[in-house]
């Protein structure tokens, strides 16, 4: 009663959130996650720390199941070409058990 | 007798204790407050939720009784006001392609993105001048404040367009254009334009003058120490990410303020000359043009020109150029238009 899928995880600037929402949904994924995030990276600590005045400076995490590897690689793509060189951002795809059949 | 020498040092002696009197002001010891424990690492958390609340709420405050004052006054005096403040806007950018940019080691379109959030204006230090000048009894015009879209619309147009021409010059790629209308729908949907203009909209459309005065008008004040205690603590954490990028962005961040303040108050006062707008209404233009967005603008320039480093331009702006235009630039133009009105 399970099913393998692709989970495709992107750490990002909070302000691309509604672009890469738009993004994963034209390239054809049916869902998605979002949840605040922070950390550490090569451009410094960026959290959810409070106050924060501006968003500028949180992060987000955006989780994507995918049923096939093509869909998961097609967003990174995307992704890379308009993003990686101006922002704040890291993807990683793995392989995860769906417990809820054909959802994906 | 009178000797000349006393006649001459007694303005400034007068304009000192002035100053000192309006460096006593709750607003900035709340502001030094939120410096003071932010530097000693506290636990002190104020949540997210709650600054947001208080901006919009002081926002829309000022914006109902902007809406009010509009209601009441001729369209045609807020005209040329809102035309200094448009060219403040775009004059405060070109001011720093012109001059930030040329420092050694600056790269254009961080010190652009620098005086775009320069020209635009801060929410927290429009609520903050408005109390001072209420308790100095300097009068002003209550829809000065409506000027704030008038500024800060045409700073980041303009610090978005004048990156994006250097950067599409640079790679070559000469037939890059740069749509206006995404950036003035960004800045008129960002938080803090937004609660002001529904305020002016509600001020002039619903004579909302019973709310306004036994639940808006009480509670500013206490709302706006809890704000500046928020904005001490930014400008402490944010310190952080100033030393990371070049000491040119800090000096431009204490100087920037007070010179922009004096630019908008000299225009402020030609325009009394002309139309009668008011000594403090050329006030709160000097201290909107001396003030640098924290609360809405930093995510419409970090999508408008992307390749520039957010530690550089929010770092001032927060760090340093909000504590200045609040710390100097209100004490200094109040302490001004005080001398003026010959108190």
């Amino acid at each position: 009663m399970s099913q393998q899928v692709w989970k495709l995880v992107i750490v990002a600037e909070e302000i691309l959130s509604k672009k890469l929402i738009k993004l994963i949904k034209e390239a054809g994924a049916t869902g998605y996650t979002v949840m605040a995030a922070g950390g550490e990276g090569n451009r410094n600590v960026r959290s959810t720390e409070e106050p924060s005045v501006s968003h500028t400076l949180s992060n987000i995490k955006i989780e994507v199941l995918t049923g096939t590897r093509e869909l998961a690689d097609r967003i990174t793509h995307h992704i890379e070409t308009k993003y990686y060189a101006d922002y704040s951002i890291i993807t990683y795809i793995s392989q995860v058990e769906a417990l809820r059949d054909h959802k994906f | 007798m009178i000797s000349p020498f006393f006649i001459k040092i007694k303005p400034v002696s007068e304009f000192i204790t002035l100053l000192i009197k309006q460096l006593q002001s709750p607003t900035l010891g709340f502001l030094i407050g939120g410096i003071v424990v932010a530097s000693f690492g506290s636990q002190l958390a104020i949540p997210d939720s709650i600054y947001k609340f208080i901006t919009f709420f002081l926002l829309l405050k000022i914006g109902l009784s902007g809406g009010i004052a509009i209601r009441n006054s001729n369209f045609s005096e807020i005209f040329l006001p809102a035309l200094a403040a448009v060219a403040l806007g775009i004059l405060i950018v070109l001011i720093s392609r012109y001059t930030l940019a040329k420092l050694p080691g600056i790269k254009v379109p961080d010190a652009v993105a620098t005086g775009g959030l320069f020209g635009a204006v801060s929410g927290s230090t429009l609520a903050a001048v408005l109390p001072q000048l209420d308790s100095a009894k300097v009068p002003y015009e209550a829809w000065t404040a409506a000027l704030y879209p008038f500024m800060d619309i045409p700073a980041l147009v303009t610090a978005i367009v004048v990156a994006s021409l250097y950067i599409s010059k640079r790679s070559g790629h000469a037939s890059d254009t740069v749509e206006i209308w995404p950036i003035v729908k960004d800045s008129l949907q960002s938080s803090a334009v937004t609660a002001l203009l529904l305020g002016v909209a509600l001020g002039i459309a619903t004579k909302p003058e019973p709310v306004y005065e036994s639940f808006f008008n009480p509670l500013f004040r206490g709302f706006l120490s809890i704000l500046m205690i928020i904005m001490g603590m930014e400008a402490a954490q944010r310190m952080n990410e100033l030393r990371k990028v070049a000491q040119w962005f800090a000096i431009y961040a204490f100087i920037a303020p007070i010179l922009h303040g004096f630019l908008a108050f000299g225009l402020g006062l030609l325009i009394h000359r002309i139309t009668g707008f008011s000594i403090g209404g050329a006030v709160v233009l000097a201290v909107i043009a001396a003030s640098s967005s924290d609360i809405s603008e930093p995510p419409t320039l970090r999508a408008g020109i992307p390749s520039a480093n957010p530690s550089a331009y929010i770092g001032a702006s927060t760090a340093i150029g909000t504590p200045v235009a609040i710390a100097i630039c209100i004490p200094l133009f109040i302490g001004i238009a005080e001398m003026m009105l010959g108190r």
